[in-house]
């Protein structure tokens, strides 16, 4: 025990001397705040941009943008927390959940909606169990997921979107489950949209459950090295599985929110937030080699898109013109993010 | 005694499967008596035309896959490429409009490789964002509508049969992989890919510089994928800004280079293997076309075939990990001695 505390107080002082060595006062305001100091310049250059953008609509509008991207990128974290670099099949969670909780309505509207989770959480333990059990390429198994899960949709619902009132009157039932489902999107707390709220609480939630619970601190030793977490004792293969179930679960809360939003369920629903919520957690700071970040610089990666998009929206940028600036601070965050990591000695990101 | 490399059918049957899937597949499909225009003229013609631009996006992946790296942004790159071509061909001839088509693959495969080799940044991350921008600048470019030539010349030319079934596109396709499979096994540069790949420390120590080989790999992928969009674009006369032309080749690529029996980690491959998996899967696609059946079922059979590949490798690595620390051959020998 006392070689250990000895260990940790070499530990300390090298880090301390490299802390010393770095006389740099911006590296070590980055180090601190992380992706946040973005989202303040941002904040800065949005003053100068336009009047309007200091106002509590236009943030409620912003949080509202992000609030999908956020939901997703909060399930995208857990995947990439362990090192199992990305779960490409979030789009197959997203549509289906949706779709299924559509196809549900008639037993009631909450049942449908538990319904329409479960079904996502299904993909996601099948993807855990492979993932975990047999040790298969992430990006390879949830890729033949993609495939699979889409011709199954196709296959399923014959190629067509379902509406919820018409699933309701076909069977010549009551059609206020549907008016419950498509006003999910819509409905407002306290003036507050219902999605924003959702949002924040499942960043909160997700860091509690990342930070305070057993299962956070396993899969930090998980995500850090796997071998020395099995060798540890650790149940490395139910870790995973847990992770793949708490991705797909926060997927399918946002697979219901976009099914609500374009009223109709069908197979491409979500397509492309595979890649946006990869995009959003590396910039936030979780880095693909896994046990590193936080939910909080997450939130911040999520939070700087969602400026950058409404900052370029009031210059007049075309929605798609706006990717070679997203993309191209993209890398720069994550190759500035990259030397300082190496700076202190970390290169193995 | 070990090393001793005994026959054993199902290695044999394992190193070739993307071969004896496609026998298998074409046999299926030929003698089955519901696909009956399946072994036509025509319809090989179609199969061999469409494994034309995923074959040779195929042969520059697998590059990059030896090389234990991965490139997402072909799939943006192939349609910049294409409507850069189309685009600028009333200006600038077919011949120099294809060649700024490749140029631009080129340069985005600088960029690339310098990102990975010399700033060291993962290379997911690096070509998720180029993936980004490269979409965006070709949405920059054609105003996200579409461009299309009046000039049907070089199309039809493309189009046209030459040797039976084969197409010029066909043979162009085929010419370019034979060349970088024969550069890949047959030369020294071209056998530091695997070195590289394989092991990065033992490659330096022997002399090899690992950033050289990473960039020029990326520009190899990188202008191949560009080429592929060119000819692509070219065969059709038009092209769209389209996104899921991109990211469906670059899924079909990906489940190709896997089924072919390149690994993800490096060091290990096969251009002609991943171009046979290339034809498998328009193969399969186009078979169950013949018989009638949707889209759906094509991508449902593809997901399966991918997962099956997917399951059966990471089952031969967790076998192998359960050895690992014994020595089977040890009993064996003491069983010989005893006799």
């Amino acid at each position: 025990m006392n070689d250990i505390n000895n260990l940790n107080a070499l530990e300390a002082g090298e880090s301390q001397r490299f802390r010393k060595q770095e006389r740099n006062v911006l590296l070590r305001i980055y180090e601190f705040l992380g992706i946040y100091v973005i989202a303040v310049i941002l904040l800065v250059v949005g003053f100068f941009v336009n009047t309007s953008f200091f106002t509590p609509e236009n943030f409620l509008n912003i949080l509202r943008n992000i609030a999908l991207l956020g939901i997703a990128s909060c399930g995208m974290a857990f995947v990439v927390y362990i090192g199992k670099w990305c779960d490409l099949s979030l789009p197959s969670y997203m549509a289906l959940s949706g779709t299924v909780a559509i196809a549900c309505l008639p037993f009631g509207f909450v049942p449908a909606l538990i319904c329409g989770i479960l079904a996502g959480m299904a993909i996601g333990a099948l993807n855990g169990l492979v993932v975990g059990w047999l040790n298969a390429n992430p990006i390879l198994w949830t890729l033949a997921v993609v495939y699979f899960m889409e011709g199954f949709m196709r296959f399923t619902w014959s190629n067509t979107q379902i509406y919820p009132d018409q699933v309701l009157e076909s069977r010549g039932l009551d059609t206020t489950a549907a008016e419950h489902f498509l006003a999910i999107f819509q409905t407002d707390v306290l003036s507050i949209p219902l999605i924003v709220i959702v949002m924040l609480l499942m960043f909160v939630l997700c860091h509690l459950v990342l930070t305070r619970t057993k299962f956070g601190l396993f899969a930090k030793y998980v995500g850090s090295s796997l071998e020395a977490a099995k060798s540890s004792g650790i149940n490395v293969k139910l870790i995973v599985l847990y992770t793949f179930l708490a991705t797909a679960f926060c997927a399918s809360i946002a697979g219901i929110f976009i099914t609500s939003l374009n009223k109709l369920g069908v197979f491409y629903l979500g397509q492309g937030y595979d890649f946006k919520s990869v995009t959003a957690v590396v910039i936030g700071g979780m880095m693909q080699s896994g046990g590193r970040g936080s939910m909080v610089g997450v939130f911040g990666g999520v939070l700087v898109i969602g400026l950058l998009t409404n900052i370029m929206n009031f210059i007049g940028i075309n929605t798609f013109q706006q990717d070679i600036v997203t993309g191209t601070i993209f890398i720069l965050v994550v190759g500035f993010h990259q030397y300082q990591l190496r700076s202190q000695g970390k290169d193995y990101a | 005694m070990h090393n001793k490399k005994e026959f054993s059918l199902v290695q044999v049957l394992d190193k070739n499967r993307a071969l004896a899937m496609l026998i298998i597949a074409v046999l299926f499909f030929w003698l089955h008596p519901g696909a009956r225009n399946f072994m036509t003229v025509y319809n090989v013609t179609t199969i061999l035309k469409g494994a034309s631009l995923s074959g040779i996006c195929a042969v520059g992946f697998t590059l990059i896959f030896i090389l234990g790296q991965l490139d997402l942004s072909i799939g943006s790159v192939l349609m910049l490429s294409g409507m850069l071509t189309i685009g600028l061909q009333p200006q600038l001839g077919w011949t120099l409009s294809t060649i700024v088509g490749v140029l631009s693959g080129v340069v985005v495969g600088i960029v690339n490789g310098l990102l990975v080799s010399k700033v060291k940044i993962n290379s997911f991350i690096v070509t998720l964002g180029t993936m980004i921008v490269v979409r965006g600048l070709m949405h920059l470019y054609c105003d996200g509508g579409a461009k299309s030539v009046d000039d049907f010349a070089v199309a039809d030319w493309l189009e046209m049969p030459v040797l039976g079934v084969f197409t010029p596109l066909a043979l162009i396709t085929i010419g370019i992989v034979l060349l970088f499979a024969f550069i890949l096994t047959s030369t020294r540069y071209g056998r530091g890919f695997f070195m590289v790949g394989g092991n990065a420390e033992t490659a330096w120590l022997a002399g090899l510089n690992r950033d050289r080989y990473i960039i020029v790999g990326f520009i190899i992928c990188d202008g191949l994928a560009a080429f592929g969009g060119s000819l692509f674009a070219m065969s059709l006369a038009s092209s769209t800004a389209n996104a899921i032309l991109g990211a469906k080749t670059l899924m079909q690529v990906i489940a190709a280079v896997i089924i072919g029996g390149t690994l993800m980690t490096g060091g290990k491959g096969s251009i002609i293997k991943s171009f046979i998996a290339v034809l498998f899967l328009i193969t399969v696609n186009n078979g169950f076309g013949c018989f009638g059946f949707g889209f759906e079922v094509q991508i449902f059979v593809n997901g399966i075939i991918l997962a099956l590949v997917v399951l059966y490798e990471a089952y031969t690595v967790f076998r192998r990990d359960l050895l690992r620390g014994q020595r089977p051959y040890l009993l064996e020998e003491l069983e010989k001695n005893r006799t």
